[in-house]
């Protein structure tokens, strides 16, 4: 990617973590340290939502995280440091979804995160039995359903979802991590964002649980 | 919901979805408001697209595990020092190449300059085989007939001075 001298600087200096990523180009292992301890959460939070499996995500993660590595010495401040890291997480999770998908893998219904897990009906079950306080059987209940329709959508609505919901991007900033237009973003997001009312608003109005992407 | 759209460009619900995300400009914003204002299915229809987004909050925000980081820089420093043995590796075997090449060419200038030695014809060696004649050339000249020497050659004059000289 061609970056004019002034756009560089512009991040550098506008950019704490730019400036970092620029000592790592300088093989400062401290600095490679930091950006990994301020990343490592944002960064394993949009892949486990993307790819539906905890210990994938901290696989991807690290995958990532060994790229910005290997990629220091060719680095250029041409966009904002999350920015390019967030590019190379979206690359490095498509290439494992396609893989998965390749390989026939089913694994988003099969989660091994959150309360209330793989099967939630077992676990309404349970609370039913007055094993689980119904206060933190709501709260769970509605994370699952909320999860269950984030699955509904496609990879690339995910993706724009999660980079707009947990990162806050702008349409500009999603565009450049995905390699698509602003429009583009602006077209899949609503249709994302209009997926997911179609979805939950039946739940919330009538009690109707969406189907999970892997329902039968 | 009214289908008339405020933007001519975006549909409705790009034009809420990019209204709630704040990316509309001022003049598209506003168009927006009318909308919501004169209509109630628009207004409607921004809730629920408010309060789904709203709902994803709700999503868990994982815990990295404390060993994460160190494992990543355990992870990335070993991967880093196969990098460094594998260029040095590459390196090596480029060195070794090279002056695997470099000899391949030398032996093969040599071979190249001794075969176009050896199938250069020799200037001396047709002065070797005519030494007889040049030692005798100026008796030759004196008789002129080649003829007349070859006659005196097959009655053998010359046999005890050359042999089987010409």
């Amino acid at each position: 990617m061609a970056v004019s001298e002034s756009s560089a600087r512009r991040y550098s200096l506008g950019d704490p973590d730019v400036r970092l990523m620029l000592q790592v180009r300088e093989d400062s292992a401290s600095a490679f340290e930091e950006l990994v301890l301020r990343y490592q959460g944002r960064l394993v939070t949009v892949l486990e939502h993307l790819v539906g499996s905890r210990d994938q995500a901290d696989d991807l993660a690290q995958e990532v995280f060994l790229r910005v590595y290997r990629a220091r010495k060719s680095y250029v401040a041409g966009a904002k440091f999350s920015t390019w890291l967030f590019t190379i997480a979206n690359n490095v999770a498509l290439n494992a979804l396609r893989s998965r998908s390749r390989r026939h893998e089913v694994t988003l219904r099969s989660r091994d995160s959150g309360p209330l897990g793989a099967r939630p009906l077992d676990v309404m079950l349970q609370a039913s039995s007055g094993q689980m306080p119904a206060r933190q059987l709501d709260k769970a209940e509605m994370r699952d359903i909320v999860r269950m329709a984030l699955e509904t959508l496609n990879e690339r609505q995910r993706m724009a979802v999660l980079l707009s919901k947990f990162e806050g991007m702008s349409y500009a900033d999603i565009a450049q991590t995905m390699e698509l237009t602003p429009q583009a973003i602006k077209s899949l997001l609503s249709r994302a964002r209009n997926n997911l009312r179609e979805v939950l608003e039946p739940y919330f109005q009538h009690g109707n649980r969406p189907a999970a992407q892997n329902d039968p | 919901m009214s289908p008339q759209p405020a933007h001519a460009d975006l549909s409705l619900e790009e034009q809420l979805v990019a209204y709630l995300d704040g990316e509309l400009d001022v003049e598209a914003s506003r168009r927006v408001e009318e909308l919501l204002a004169t209509d109630p299915k628009v207004r409607q229809a921004l809730q629920g697209l408010d309060r789904t987004w709203e709902l994803l909050g709700e999503l868990e925000t994982p815990q990295v595990a404390e060993r994460f980081a160190q494992s990543t820089l355990e992870m990335v420093a070993v991967a880093a020092a196969e990098d460094t043995e594998r260029s040095r590796t590459d390196a090596s075997r480029r060195r070794r190449r090279r002056w695997v090449i470099l000899s391949a060419s030398l032996l093969a200038a040599g071979a190249a300059g001794f075969l176009g030695m050896s199938l250069r014809p020799d200037p001396n060696r047709q002065l070797i085989d005519d030494l007889p004649l040049l030692e005798n050339l100026d008796e030759y000249r004196q008789i002129g007939d080649i003829e007349f020497l070859r006659s005196l050659h097959k009655q053998g004059v010359f046999a005890e001075e050359g042999g089987d000289e010409k």
